[in-house]
Order: C-alpha cells, then structure tokens, then sequence
C-alpha cells in the first residue's frame, strides 16, 4: 500500500522563532527517516515545495480562469511537502509521529488509491 | 578483486562515453536519421556494457559497438510499415554528402556537428541538456533520468520528443554556417554551463549522483576545447568550471549544509585544477575580444589564489565585474559587483547598488538579491533588518540546502548578541 505523508507550511512558519540548534536538529531527523525510506526501499518519491506565499491560485471567475496571488487555503495548511512510501499504514503514523513529536507541529497520512480493484 | 572489478567497469564506461558519440557521427553520416541512428547507438552502448565486462572488449570496439547498431538500425527499418519508412526517408537528415579526404579528422568533426545538432535553439534548454548528455556523453537514459530526478520513462520521453522538434525543424547534419556561427556555438557553451550548474547546485546525500554531471560537463567542455582550441570562450568556460570545481570538497560540510567561501576550509580545494585553470586562462586572456566566461573565470582565479578569505584581492575583483557590467551587462552581474563593492569599500556601497535592482523584474521573484542584501545588513550591524531579508530569501529559494543555509543565518541572528559576534 502507499501512503502519501504530508507537511505543512506552518511547520516552515513555525522555525522561524527557533534556535539554529533546533532547526538543525529538524533538518537532521528529516534527513536520518529520509534515508531510512530509501535504504528500505520503501520510498516511491518525496518533494519539498517552494514557500506558499509565492503560490498562485487559479480560480473560475466570471466565466473564466483566473490566477492570482496567494495559496488557496491559508499559508499554515497549505502544503510544504510530502513522502510518498510503500509501507503499512502503522509504519506510514509511526513516521509522521517521529516527525510531530520533535517539530509538535501536525502531520497528515493518507492512503493513495489504487487502480486495481480491492482484494 | 573487487576493486579491480570496478575499476574495469570504469575504464569500459569511459571508452564508451568516449566512442558515443563518433560511432553516432560515422552512422548518421551514412545512414542518415540522426533520430533512429541515436537509440540505435544507444542498443549499441547499453549492449556493450552488459557484454564487455563478461566477456572482455573487443579488439576493435568502435567497429563492434558499429555494427551493433547497425544491426539495430536495419532491425529498426525492418519493423516500419513500408509507408511509414516512404515518411521517415523524406524528412531524414541530409548527409552533408561530402566525403572528407581524412577520415580521423571527420570523426572529430562529427562530434561537434553532434553538440550544435542537440543544442539546437528549437530544443528548450531541458531537451537540449538531456539530449546533448545522451548522444555526445553516451549516458544512458536511466543516468541521465537519475541525474535530473525525474523518472526514467518521462526521460525517454523527453529525448523522443527532443529528436522530432530537431527534425522537424529541418536540421542539417552539418555546422552552422557562419554569420550563425557564434550564436550557435553560445547556445552550446551555455547548454554546457547549465549541465555543470546542475551537478554543482546539488548537495550531498541522495543526490550524490548528479554531482557526477559536474565531471560530465567538465568532459564535454575539455572536448570542445580540443576541437575549438581557438574559441576563448570555451577556454574561459572550461576554465570557469576547473576553478569552481576546484572548491567542490570545502563546499559542503559533513551533513551537507552550504559553506560559503569565506568559510570554507581552503586545504581542502582541488590544487591540480586551480593550477589548470589558471594556466589556460594565463594562456586564453588578451589572445582575442574578451567575453563573459572569461571573466568570470579570471574572478574565480582571483578567490583561488587567496590563501585565507581576508587576503582577496577585492578591488581586483571589483575590476573584473567593472569589465564584465561592460561586457555582459544584467541584473545578476549586478549583484555580483555589489558583493564585491561591499568588500572593497564597505557594506553601505554594496547596499547602495542594490538598491538599483529593486524595480528590476527580472530578479523580483529570485533569492539572491535578498540573500546578498540579508549578508550585507549584518555585515553593516543591522540584525534585524538582516534577520528579515534572510528569512525573505529562505522562503522565496527553490533550492533546499540554500534554504536551510538562510533559515539557519535567520536564526542565529534572532538569538541575543554575544561578545564575539560585536566584535566582528
């Protein structure tokens, strides 16, 4: 099964008050679980993405598409990035929460549909 | 041994790096269809490394891994519906059809007839860096799809669609002619910038491997320096890469995080390449009209020779970028002067000129006019508008160790003060 693990930007938001020592220390943890997933094989694809703020949204105005400035929802829930992983789902939250317990900021996991027909 | 092992495999893929792309002249030459005679090489090559390392390389490689893809070329012509080979014929490259009196000295120009045909103006720069890293580098599409971080079939993808624009934008297989000439050959020297960039921007760790893309480039240029001795744009392009290159191991700290080279740990540069860099600019300047590569080589020499990062020579490096606003004038030389403003008449001079970009669109959604404003601040003992132009750059970069290099100088400067730091 895989299983999308999300970030989001308020994470990013959130660093900014910190100590370099503990955004370091972030960096590191993402680095030591990234690695993980790839020595196990188990990595399918990860991005970070580039800060919300400089997003734009296209949205159906007036008869017709519009893009303006600005994430489409707020810059906290917006996306920052994400894991994508072959693994069980207890393996995808015992992830995510080695992430929340050292940032204690939120993470999302959600299973990607698949296109063959369930078992 | 396994050491021996590998390092059989490692001569075998460089002969067949090297023999790429004039097996692929030699075929297109006679056959025709630089598109099927490039995979038809390519069969060839990726047939040659499953078999040579088992049962040893051929007396003669070149004519086996010529006939290899011959074989798969008639395969190819064999498969094609009737119609579709009536097609395929009438669109196919024209041979320039002279025969060359040297056949040793054809093969040599059909490698760079290669390197102009794939940096073709009507390829974007993506299409022409992946064909160009296939057909003249002989990378296979799986190392050049790693080396991008893109997926192998989409990489495929992308040198098919590459090939058809060649063709349908009616390319010859020959030189450009000349009032043509050195605009074509800036296309190709800046194709093989930007394939150094690409190795040179990524940090350690799981991208590893596109660093490889700075040695590919290095190679490439080499080449076209042994073709185009005259070209002092290619010397000083070469040049540029040998003295940047020459930094690499200082460049990156242990977990992969950006030092930058006033920090940076100066036994650890590249002595050889400096000292090759050096001399081929020594050789390149004042031989003909200087150009940017040139230029931006002769800065890089300037940093080389410093022993430690107080001893540049600043106001030689102003200079330079005095010549070079000349010469190639935008707003990314402009920043560059700025930095070097900074450093030879103090933070206030280099913040004056930046103030000259901010109306600039062309760098309004890019970092670097933050970063280096950011660096300038604190130099001038402004925290807190530093702090701000830091975390400004750290959200606007596209690239992840730049990123947590300004996050991280953001931070620090949120902390309170210490003795040392009023000191600096």
């Amino acid at each position: 099964m895989k299983y999308m693990i999300m970030m989001f930007a308020g994470l990013g938001a959130a660093t900014e008050t910190r100590t370099p020592e503990w955004i370091a220390g972030m960096h590191e943890l993402l680095m030591k679980l990234d690695g993980e997933l790839r020595e196990a094989g188990e990595l399918v694809a990860s991005e970070r993405l580039l800060d919300p703020s400089l997003a734009t949204t296209v949205r159906f105005r007036d008869g017709a598409p519009l893009p303006t400035d600005g994430p489409f929802a707020e810059v906290k829930e917006s996306l920052a990035g994400y894991w994508l992983a072959e693994v069980s789902e207890e393996r995808a939250l015992e992830i995510a929460s080695q992430v929340v317990a050292y940032t204690e900021y939120p993470m999302e996991v959600r299973r990607v549909m698949d296109m063959s027909s369930e078992l | 041994m396994v050491v021996g092992a590998v390092s059989a495999d490692r001569r075998i893929e460089d002969l067949l790096r090297d023999l790429a792309p004039r097996v692929l002249g030699t075929l297109v030459r006679r056959h025709g269809q630089f598109d099927a005679c490039e995979d038809a090489v390519q069969e060839a090559l990726l047939a040659a490394a499953v078999r040579w390392p088992a049962e040893g390389v051929p007396d003669r490689p070149r004519a086996w891994l010529l006939t290899v893809a011959v074989r798969s070329l008639v395969d190819g012509w064999r498969g094609e519906s009737a119609r579709r080979r009536r097609e395929a014929s009438a669109v196919a490259l024209d041979p320039a059809g002279r025969q060359p009196a040297h056949a040793e000295a054809a093969e040599h120009d059909d490698t760079l007839v290669l390197l102009f045909l794939c940096c073709h103006p009507a390829l974007s720069p993506p299409s022409q860096l992946a064909l160009t890293l296939r057909a003249v580098g002989g990378l296979t599409t799986a190392q050049v799809a790693s080396a991008f971080l893109v997926p192998e079939a989409a990489m495929a993808k992308r040198v098919t669609r590459a090939k058809q624009r060649i063709r349908s934008a009616g390319a010859r297989f020959e030189l450009p002619p000349q009032p043509a000439w050195s605009e074509r050959l800036g296309v190709v020297l800046h194709v093989l910038y930007l394939v150094f960039n690409e190795g040179y921007t990524a940090s350690s760790g799981p991208e590893l491997n596109r660093a490889d893309l700075t040695a590919e480039a290095v190679r490439l240029t080499r080449l076209l320096h042994r073709l185009l001795p005259g070209e002092g744009e290619v010397a000083g392009l070469l040049a540029l890469m040998l003295l940047t290159d020459a930094r690499r191991a200082a460049r990156t700290d242990a977990d992969g995080s950006i030092v930058p080279l006033a920090d940076q740990r100066r036994e650890l540069w590249d002595t050889a390449a400096i000292a090759e860099g050096q001399a081929l600019l020594t050789r390149t300047l004042g031989r003909g009209p200087v150009g940017p590569y040139q230029l931006q080589a002769a800065v890089a020499a300037v940093h080389d020779e410093a022993l430690t990062a107080e001893e540049t020579d600043w106001p030689q490096i102003l200079a330079l970028y005095d010549v070079l606003t000349q010469v190639a004038p935008g707003p990314l030389v402009t920043l560059s002067r700025a930095v070097a403003l900074a450093m030879a008449h103090g933070p206030r001079a280099g913040l004056a000129l930046l103030g000259t970009l901010d109306s600039d669109q062309r760098t309004a959604n890019t970092h670097r006019v933050d970063a280096v404003r950011a660096h300038l601040l604190e130099r001038a003992g402004d925290r807190a508008a530093a702090r701000e132009y830091y975390l400004r750059a750290a959200r606007k970069t596209a690239s992840l160790p730049e990123q947590r290099y300004l996050a991280l100088r953001a931070a620090c400067l949120g902390q309170p003060s210490s003795p040392t730091d009023a000191a600096d």
